[in-house]
């Protein structure tokens, strides 16, 4: 079976290497950026099946990434990551074309589990 | 005037507010770094994984929780300390670290900007008998105000020193000024807080001046 390809955005290094490793442990191809320019670059050079993207991220908004994101690929699946304060951002991330939201610190059977089904809907489609 | 307290009053809450929210960001940062890690351990255990550099990765793991942990302490120690500034209207405080928990609270969302917070504080300066709480809150609209209207990758600096039985706070920005409105922190209401502390605040160019007696008069 061919591996789902993952990308982790979130300014946090330590938080970003850690969950990434859990991934790929569970046989996900992962990458990894740290602030949104990064992000960018990967993305139009090897478009990833599903991002995780953190609200909170220096350089740009992660609504402003979010936005680019699907207009450059609207298939690309985006999770986002967020703190409970968060309720307006999510809300304008789902309206965005967000896939589904995931709070920290996050569960990773719930992240999995997300994925699998941005995933599977991005294959649908 | 009941109208102008009421301001400073809601103003005072949205601070209080603004503090709090920065400080749960930050924690909650902390902790989902700190579980990761520890989930990371479990997962090479529980899935068998082989490292190449086996108590080494352990341990560079358990160095990481350690010092988010220290990091979280070190945040819960500040905003304790920023919530009893309020206990008492006056009191004997020492300036820097008055300051130091205020911008430690407020690294985080200066950060988000791409803006960087420096301290220059002056060493063995003398401690201040007055409003603790109220000068926080004076220096962090101007510092709230710098952050918002200085461009991304830009340092805001903070200095302290004495002079002539007061304490002089100076907020420097280095970099790039928009003009942006405002908002509701009038120089009217700004007037007032620096006149309660018994101080004055004057612009030196961009940089703000805020000097306070080290006792009200």
């Amino acid at each position: 079976m061919s591996q789902t390809k993952v990308l982790l955005v979130d300014d946090e290094v330590e938080f970003v290497l850690a969950l990434a490793e859990r991934l790929q442990l569970r046989n996900y191809y992962v990458n990894t950026a740290n602030n949104a320019l990064e992000a960018l670059g990967i993305i139009y050079k090897d478009p990833p099946d599903v991002i995780v993207l953190d609200l909170k991220i220096p350089g740009m908004d992660g609504l402003e990434t979010l936005k680019t994101i699907k207009k450059f690929d609207p298939a690309i699946e985006v999770i986002m990551l967020t703190g409970h304060g968060d309720v307006r951002s999510v809300e304008e991330g789902m309206k965005s074309g967000a896939f589904e939201y995931i709070m920290k610190p996050i569960d990773i059977g719930e992240l999995t589990s997300k994925i699998d089904k941005a995933h599977g809907k991005r294959k649908k489609e | 005037m009941e109208n102008k307290n009421e301001v400073l009053r809601l103003l005072q809450l949205r601070f209080i507010g603004k503090i709090l929210a920065a400080f749960t960001h930050e924690i909650k940062n902390y902790i989902s770094i700190i579980k990761e890690s520890a989930g990371l351990m479990g997962d090479m255990i529980k899935l068998g994984k082989k490292s190449r550099n086996e108590p080494g990765e352990y341990l560079e793991i358990i160095h990481s929780i350690e010092e988010h942990i220290e990091k979280t302490n070190d945040l819960f120690r500040y905003l304790n300390r920023f919530s009893h500034r309020m206990d008492t209207e006056i009191s004997s405080f020492n300036v820097n670290e008055t300051l130091e928990e205020l911008i430690a609270l407020l690294t985080r969302f200066a950060n988000q900007r791409k803006i960087s917070l420096e301290k220059e504080f002056q060493k063995d300066i003398p401690s201040m008998n007055n409003n603790p709480a109220m000068l926080q809150f004076l220096v962090f609209h101007f510092l709230e105000e710098k952050i918002a209207r200085l461009d991304k990758n830009s340092r805001l600096i903070i200095k302290t020193e004495s002079a002539n039985g007061s304490t002089v706070i100076r907020i420097i920005p280095k970099g790039n000024l928009l003009d942006i409105d405002k908002e509701n922190f009038t120089y009217e209401l700004q007037d007032n807080v620096v006149r309660q502390l018994g101080g004055n605040i004057s612009l030196e160019k961009e940089e703000t001046v805020i000097s306070v007696p080290l006792t009200p008069s």
